[in-house]
């Protein structure tokens, strides 16, 4: 779909660079790393939801034959951390807030013997009143999870109190003049439950403290960098004494950013004096990961006769559970995602990063993007119906244009929304949206940002002229590595099996703010394009001295310097400057400068522009089976703007994948809790799709070019999963009649509303 | 506890290896054996990255006790292919990116075998490839270039007979 080929290497299907090693089984993962004399960790976790520890004894548990060390927070250093407020200790100091609390850890000589010394450690608590709904946590005389709030260090930009971790707003114009004004004003309220990322390789790290006092750490994370100052935070150790490797990643999806369980590993090893390896259980990673904040939308929309969207007013309620891990920014971002793609002259917009007695969350693919984006879309279907203009139209007269500024002010450029939604449209065949009884189809769009945050990379030239990156960014599956050495390829003149990657090592490569944020492929390619013109000046200066030639009069392809008749290869360039000079390095580093806004309309809000955002359209055709409630995605597309399709095959992957995963939220997925307890930590009830379960989606790559990507590219791995709870939600309205704002949609919630039975489940 | 001797044939190659009664094949395969192509997650044989073939059938290594598997011909994903001799599904599995973090990748190498081993000289309609591969979880891929490789890999497999 690739509309440029001028390019030798990107804008090509290539195949991705680890593919080989990932087919035959070499591929080394987090979970299969092995050291000599490593021990095995394991964590007793908290029974209760929200108490006082009374009392932990470990003594029956450190009296068993190969238990190693056993440590509790007496035992390690009083130190507080977190991503946006530091709210959390390595193991419950005095009160756990969640059940499956880590409190105490075990090393043992094997996972048995751990698990027997977990099961003898005895604990006593004194329970406190706990509260699991975050309305409930904002109302007045709510028990307090976290009674020292005012105490912790947070981000700045932050506004918290109480069980509030964080409260931000965009607002701009009058939105209750504009209200009394509208011909109507529409409020719903939407619901999302809390999700896991589902990645096929647990969580898992092994942790070895060295003969210098330093620690050396194997992760499976997806942020090298801030599992190393996380670690420093934890530790109470400069950053220059821990070293963070990641071998490989199975899967992130967000699910990984934060630290997991490195802290663990690395206590415990500390206590033992021997490696330490722990590895997640998959009821540990339903129970005491880092799952997708629940949410509570409400959204009061006012439009005019035509449906001009005239003024919006939203609350977004996230529940961070008893950490606010990602919570904070995941609710500001939340504003963004609400205000939608729309032209909207009045916006006043409020989210809420809440304290709940229940797993802490994390961040997963598009942080609030499905939640929001469930909002707005199904109300603008709702708004369409009721004014009687289709979906489509409707949409189409209020989405932003080039020149159009977003919600916090900020100009907008290469907007391509209108492209995406007319495209979505005609592949799915618009014209019948109902088809037949029974069946029907569902469009929604919306827009994502390209995170910024920087990259630095080194390229070395090896003497057989090939190219070497070195990037703190680690693969962990997107393939926006090998997008990164496509665009470093295409620079330096070289074919893409050329370029290799070098580990992931804090200690050698440069800092990189990690895979996260559609940013690896964006912001590592465009520090590869620096690193590689720094080369390509090197080597036209070298090769220039040598024939004597001015420098401007090289030209380098092909594997080649060219001056004039005289050329030389890459490789004997750097093998020659290996001799004479140390080799040929390049340095190149990226940093998106920050949007310009209008800052008058934001508070608290720590990301208050989009970087480079994208745009997307998702349509589908649904049939609802009016029996069983039962809901079949029989046809599904997505336009996705992606800039510049750098490799079409891989950016095909990503959004087969990412609706995959929103299918999954859509119709199935859910944590289902009861008094704090999650019911289904297992893969049989916590329902993924499978290979039967995903119908075949078309991938149309529309190719706005952005100013700051390579080549043009705008991030691409996170907008797939936003729209598809939205469209099919559309989808089964138009094919049942029935309207769903309480996710998942599940036969059950869909044959209640056919019987006529919706008061005990769905209906705002 | 004790360990017994237990003789083991994987990829053509027979292990002694001296293993604890209650030891799943997948435990004695990525610890004793170290095979670790074959990937651990669930352990509850629900998601099937641990998919290996018994005597040329997919199971889950996870809940099968090694014991079971004395005098079977085990394979692992160590023994389809390497880098320079492929298995046509390794190389269908590369040429359409059907693998993206790589984790389920072994297992639903082995578990694609397995159903084209029983179904030879054929290719198969995408929604059999779909229910052969339902047991091994992708979270990455959407499935779609999956079943894509699947038939293609098919497809050569025919020709080359």
């Amino acid at each position: 779909m690739a509309l440029s080929n001028r390019f030798a290497v990107v804008g090509h299907r290539l195949p991705r660079l680890d593919s080989p090693a990932k087919v035959t089984g070499l591929q080394t993962y987090g979970t299969d790393v092995v050291l000599p004399g490593m021990l095995y960790g394991k964590l007793f976790r908290s029974p209760v939801p929200h108490a006082s520890i009374r009392r932990v004894d470990v003594r029956a548990a450190l009296a068993i034959s190969g238990v190693r060390a056993v440590i509790t927070a007496a035992d390690i250093p009083r130190a507080w951390y977190g991503p946006a407020v530091k709210d959390m200790t390595a193991l419950a100091a005095g009160r756990v807030r969640y059940i499956n609390e880590p409190i105490a850890a075990v090393a043992a000589t094997s996972l048995e013997i751990a698990e027997q010394a977990v099961a003898a450690i005895e604990a006593e608590f004194d329970p406190l009143p706990a509260v699991f709904d975050p309305e409930a946590a904002l109302a007045p005389g709510a028990p307090l999870i976290h009674p020292d709030w005012a105490e912790y260090t947070a981000l700045p930009v932050l506004s918290r109190g109480g069980n509030v971790a964080s409260h931000s707003r965009i607002h701009h114009g009058d939105v209750e003049a504009a209200f009394s004004a509208c011909f109507r004003v529409y409020e719903h309220h939407f619901t999302t439950p809390s999700v896991h990322a589902g990645y096929t390789e647990p969580r898992a790290a092994t942790a070895r403290w060295e003969g210098d006092g330093s620690l050396t750490v194997w992760s499976n994370g997806q942020l090298p960098y801030e599992v190393q100052a996380t670690l420093a935070d934890i530790l109470q150790l400069p950053v220059s004494r821990i070293r963070v490797l990641v071998p490989g990643i199975g899967g992130g999806f967000g699910g990984k950013l934060r630290i997991s369980l490195e802290h663990h590993a690395a206590l415990l090893a500390r206590a033992a004096g021997r490696p330490v390896k722990i590895i997640s259980t998959c009821e540990e990673e339903f129970t005491a990961a880092h799952p997708r904040q629940a949410s509570i939308v409400t959204l009061r929309t006012g439009v005019a006769r035509d449906g001009t969207l005239l003024a919006k007013q939203a609350r977004v309620i996230m529940d961070c559970g008893a950490y606010a891990g990602s919570g904070p920014g995941t609710a500001a971002v939340a504003l963004q995602i609400v205000a939608g793609p729309y032209r909207t002259p009045n916006l006043q917009l409020e989210g809420l990063a809440v304290y709940t007695n229940k797993v802490p969350s994390g961040s997963f693919r598009a942080t609030a993007g499905p939640m929001g984006n469930f909002a707005v879309e199904s109300q603008m279907d709702i708004i369409a119906d009721d004014l009687g203009i289709d979906p489509l139209e409707l949409r189409l007269r209020n989405v932003v244009r080039d020149g159009d500024t977003g919600p916090s002010g900020e100009p907008l450029s290469a907007v391509s929304v209108e492209e995406c939604l007319r495209k979505a449209a005609q592949a799915i065949g618009w014209h019948e949206r109902r088809p037949a009884p029974g069946r029907g189809k569902g469009i929604a769009c919306g827009w994502w940002m390209t995170t910024g945050g920087s990259s630095g990379v080194y390229v070395k030239l090896n003497a057989d002229g090939t190219a070497t990156l070195g990037s703190g960014a680690v693969e962990l599956g997107t393939g926006a590595l090998t997008g990164a050495c496509q665009v470093l390829a295409e620079t330096l003149g070289l074919p893409l099996d050329a370029i290799r990657v070098s580990a992931v090592d804090t200690e050698a490569v440069p800092y990189d703010y990690g895979a996260q944020g559609s940013r690896t492929a964006f912001s590592v390619g465009n520090a590869a394009r620096a690193a590689a013109a720094t080369l390509r000046d090197r080597i036209a200066a070298f090769v220039a001295d040598r024939f004597g030639v001015a420098p401007e009069q090289v030209t380098i392809a092909d594997g080649y310097a060219i001056a004039g008749t005289d050329r030389m290869r890459i490789g004997e360039v750097a093998r020659l400057v290996q001799l004479a000079g140390g080799g040929l390095i390049g340095h190149g580093t990226f940093i998106a400068p920050p949007p310009p806004h209008d800052s008058s309309r934001i508070s608290n809000h720590p990301l208050p522009a989009w970087n480079t955002p994208s745009f997307h359209a998702h349509a589908a055709e649904v049939s609802v089976d009016s029996e069983t409630g039962e809901v079949s995605v029989e046809r599904y597309v997505v336009a996705q703007d992606v800039g510049f399709a750098i490799n079409p095959a891989g950016i095909e992957g990503q959004i087969e994948g990412g609706v995959a995963q929103g299918l999954g939220q859509a119709l199935s997925e859910e944590l289902v809790f009861h008094e704090g307890r999650v019911l289904n930590a297992n893969l049989t009830d916590y329902k993924m799709p499978t290979a039967m379960d995903v119908p075949r989606i078309d991938s149309i790559l529309v190719e706005r070019a952005s100013e700051a990507g390579p080549f043009g590219a705008k991030g691409v791995g996170e907008p797939p999963c936003i729209e598809p709870l939205a469209t099919v939600a559309n989808a089964v309205a138009a094919a049942s009649g029935v309207r769903i704002t309480r996710a998942p949609i599940t036969a059950e919630k869909v044959l209640r509303h056919i019987s006529g039975q919706t008061s005990r489940c769905d209906s705002a | 506890m004790s360990k017994i001797p237990l003789p083991l044939q994987v990829n053509g190659d027979t292990h002694d290896v001296l293993i604890e009664p209650h030891w799943t094949l997948l435990h004695v395969l990525r610890g004793p054996l170290g095979l670790t192509g074959t990937k651990e997650n669930c352990l509850e044989a629900e998601c099937g990255v641990c998919t290996v073939l018994l005597d040329g059938k997919a199971v889950n290594s996870c809940v099968l006790l090694a014991v079971l598997c004395r005098g079977r011909d085990i394979r692992t994903i160590e023994g389809l292919g390497r880098p320079d001799q492929l298995h046509p599904l390794q190389q269908a599995f590369i040429e359409f990116g059907a693998a993206q973090c790589g984790y389920c990748t072994p297992g639903m190498l082995l578990a694609a075998k397995s159903y084209l081993d029983e179904h030879p000289n054929q290719v198969p309609e995408p929604d059999a490839v779909r229910e052969a591969i339902a047991g091994t979880l992708c979270r990455c891929t959407g499935y779609q270039k999956i079943v894509d490789a699947i038939r293609v890999a098919a497809a050569r497999m025919q020709e080359s007979v």
